[in-house]
């Protein structure tokens, strides 16, 4: 055996990527993820000018965006700077959330139904979020109880299970029947709390909109811009999540570390989510599909999946403001409807395909 | 007689006559145990007497019919499944029957009249659905997927639900009481309407219950025993669409006792379906007239949804099934 030739000097990027940076201190872009997120954040931009711009008074499209800074006729930018921002905003950010914590699930688990709503961490927040509602009500206690309540759901799974290691459907199941004892938990409160209590809790049993706090609005835009950078940090090693633990160990990473930093990601993000507009079903099982398919099966695409998520949701609150007005239907409702024929197209079409 | 049967039949006959009585005495309201039974006994007390013989009795009744379908549906579908999480509300079976008895009622039909079949083909197409989102036929290495797959389509047919309730005020004012599991104030009007549903589809899982323990052995060996698998596991589905779109007919969706019941029946007499299925007949009602009676007292004065229960219950139990070592294929 000859030894080893050094390292050469000059390393080239593995093909599709662009490498930048030199020596020690470079990082490998994907091209074509880098091309998806471009499209991905385009579609979004054009998707929020859109609904900034329909209503029942419409605004020119072209002056929306001008308005959000506070350029153009005073009518327009309090159009949508008081009215529409907030809202749409709000669709954003509660989309980029779900994304980011549908995608670290699924990788996690190693199963594209892995979401916050299958494995319960939407029915802790939620189940939370209400108790707080019927016992503490101030307007910080809910997006802290969501919070509390989506990383007990995932201890219990996690403790239950044994851990979401090679085992993941147990982590699955566990976390579903859990799920649906914090569901249960959830009914048996408003059940029990006076008429006025359930009626102001029941906003987060059903996702929308509407009745969004705007201090829990501020907390989730924070906390998705703490969990973002991390989270793409986390990307290139989640990647390695899908190749068996012993390969990972012997490739010098821990396993359990990795798996711990992508859960509290996730758990963050769907808990502030959840505490912001209620638990929206299907956004984070939607929303790395479609990242998937724009990205390319290269990488975790945390980018991608954080901005699919949030056109989705923006996307839906626009169909539910103007598709049956002046009803107008909880987003929650329209993503449900509108992914649901995909889900169940997913569902009947896949055969073994489990690693996401 | 067969011992190990009766190891299994005993203690559940004896829950279930317990749970009558608990059934018959217990209730929400003022009349306790000793004036139930004064009641039955004597015959003065005419309050007590209308509580127990009008109220309590009906339901009792539903609830044995609504436990019986579902424990037993339970274990016909793990069976067919050979996946001991097939259950008929995780797999999205109930969620069926509801949507299609919400439709049926916004498309102009009324609650009070309308039949169990159409809740019967709700949950016929939940059920397909399922079963061909992941593959009945040889679940393989992967029970998890069925699981999966129904929790998706609940989660589904449950938004579908609602958005036809949102939609219309009439239907939603008639359905509400409906949509959460429960027995409360059902009659024996209802009993009569969906029994017919009940017993043929109690009548084809105990004619499929041989040939389906001998797929347990794999379809290979089943045909070879002179079994045919595939008209084994349609009888299997359409037994349990019966059984499920009655219960749910009667008492609205109750998850997780088709879960709890096998398993507690296995635990008791080991995986032979056929001893499964007798016991699952006596346990089935046991478990939901205990459930009920719990979501009588524990709220007092008012009253739990039945399902909220059996879900506290059940919850515990799936978890328990997960992490036996290893899922036991049936």
């Amino acid at each position: 055996m000859t030894a080893h030739a050094a390292r050469p000097a000059t390393v080239t990027a593995p093909p599709g990527t662009w490498r930048l940076g030199r020596r020690r201190w470079s990082v490998l872009i994907d091209r074509r993820a880098l091309v998806a997120a471009t499209v991905l954040g385009g579609l979004l931009l054009l998707a929020v000018a859109v609904s900034l711009a329909l209503g029942t008074a419409r605004v020119e499209l072209t002056s929306t965006l001008p308005a959000v800074v506070g350029v153009g006729e005073p009518r327009d930018v309090l159009l949508v700077q008081r009215l529409r921002l907030p809202r749409v905003a709000a669709g954003v950010a509660v989309g980029a959330a779900l994304g980011i914590a549908g995608v670290l699930l699924q990788t996690l688990a190693r199963n594209r139904l892995a979401t916050p709503d299958t494995v319960g961490l939407n029915d802790g927040a939620t189940a939370f979020a209400v108790a707080s509602v019927v016992a503490v009500p101030t307007t910080l206690a809910p997006s802290a109880f969501a919070l509390v309540g989506s990383a007990t759901a995932a201890a219990l799974a996690l403790g239950l299970s044994g851990g979401a290691g090679r085992r993941g459907y147990r982590f699955l199941v566990v976390g579903l029947g859990v799920g649906a004892a914090l569901g249960a938990l959830t009914q048996l409160m408003l059940a029990r709390a006076a008429i006025d209590d359930a009626n102001r809790a029941l906003p987060w049993t059903v996702g929308s909109l509407n009745s969004r706090a705007p201090l829990a609005v501020a907390i989730l835009a924070v906390g998705v811009a703490v969990v973002l950078p991390l989270a793409v940090l986390l990307g290139r090693r989640l990647h390695l999540l899908r190749l068996a633990d012993p390969v990972v160990l012997a490739l010098g990473q821990r396993v359990s570390r990795i798996r711990l930093a992508a859960i509290g990601a996730a758990v963050t993000t769907a808990g502030l989510s959840v505490a912001t507009a209620g638990p929206l079903g299907l956004v984070a099982l939607l929303a790395p599909e479609i990242a998937r398919k724009a990205a390319g099966p290269r990488n975790v695409p945390v980018v991608g999946a954080a901005l699919a998520g949030a056109l989705v949701v923006v996307l839906a609150d626009l169909l539910g403001r103007t598709v049956a007005a002046p009803v107008e239907l909880p987003v929650g409702i329209v993503t449900a409807v509108v992914g649901g024929p995909y889900l169940l197209w997913l569902l009947l079409t896949t055969r073994t395909r489990r690693i996401p | 007689m067969d011992r190990v049967l009766a190891r299994g039949l005993v203690p559940a006959a004896l829950v279930l006559f317990l749970a009558v009585l608990a059934s018959l005495a217990f209730g929400a309201g003022e009349v306790g145990p000793a004036r139930a039974f004064g009641a039955l006994t004597t015959g003065t007390d005419e309050d007590a007497r209308f509580a127990v013989l009008q109220l309590r009795l009906p339901r009792t009744l539903v609830a044995v019919a609504v436990g019986l379908a579902l424990g037993v549906a339970g274990a016909v579908l793990q069976a067919a499944a050979r996946n001991p999480l097939a259950e008929p509300g995780l797999l999205g079976v109930s969620a069926g029957a509801s949507f299609a008895v919400v439709v049926a009622i916004a498309a102009g039909a009324s609650a009070a009249t309308l039949g169990p079949w159409v809740a019967v083909l709700g949950a016929a197409a939940g059920c397909l659905l399922a079963i061909g989102a992941a593959r009945l036929r040889g679940t393989g290495d992967d029970p998890v997927r069925l699981v999966l797959a129904g929790a998706a389509l609940s989660g589904l047919l449950g938004a579908g639900t609602s958005v036809v309730l949102l939609l219309d005020q009439r239907t939603a004012d008639e359905v509400r009481f409906w949509t959460v599991g429960s027995v409360a104030g059902r009659d024996l009007g209802t009993l009569a309407q969906v029994g017919p549903a009940l017993a043929v589809g109690l009548l084809i899982a105990l004619l499929v219950a041989r040939p389906l323990s001998a797929l347990s052995l794999g379809d290979a060996t089943a045909r070879g025993l002179g079994h045919r698998p595939a008209r084994a596991r349609v009888l299997a589905i359409v037994a349990v669409a019966l059984l499920v779109g009655g219960a749910v007919a009667a008492a609205g969706p109750i998850a997780f006792v088709g879960l709890v019941v096998p398993f507690l029946a296995r635990a008791l007499v080991g995986p032979d379906l056929r001893r499964v299925l007798a016991v699952s007949l006596l346990l089935g009602p046991a478990v939901v007239l205990v459930a009920d009676v719990a979501s009588r007292l524990l709220v007092r004065p008012y009253e739990m949804p039945l399902g909220v229960v059996t879900a506290l219950l059940g919850a515990p139990v799936l978890v328990a099934v997960v992490r036996s070592t290893r899922l036991p294929s049936l």
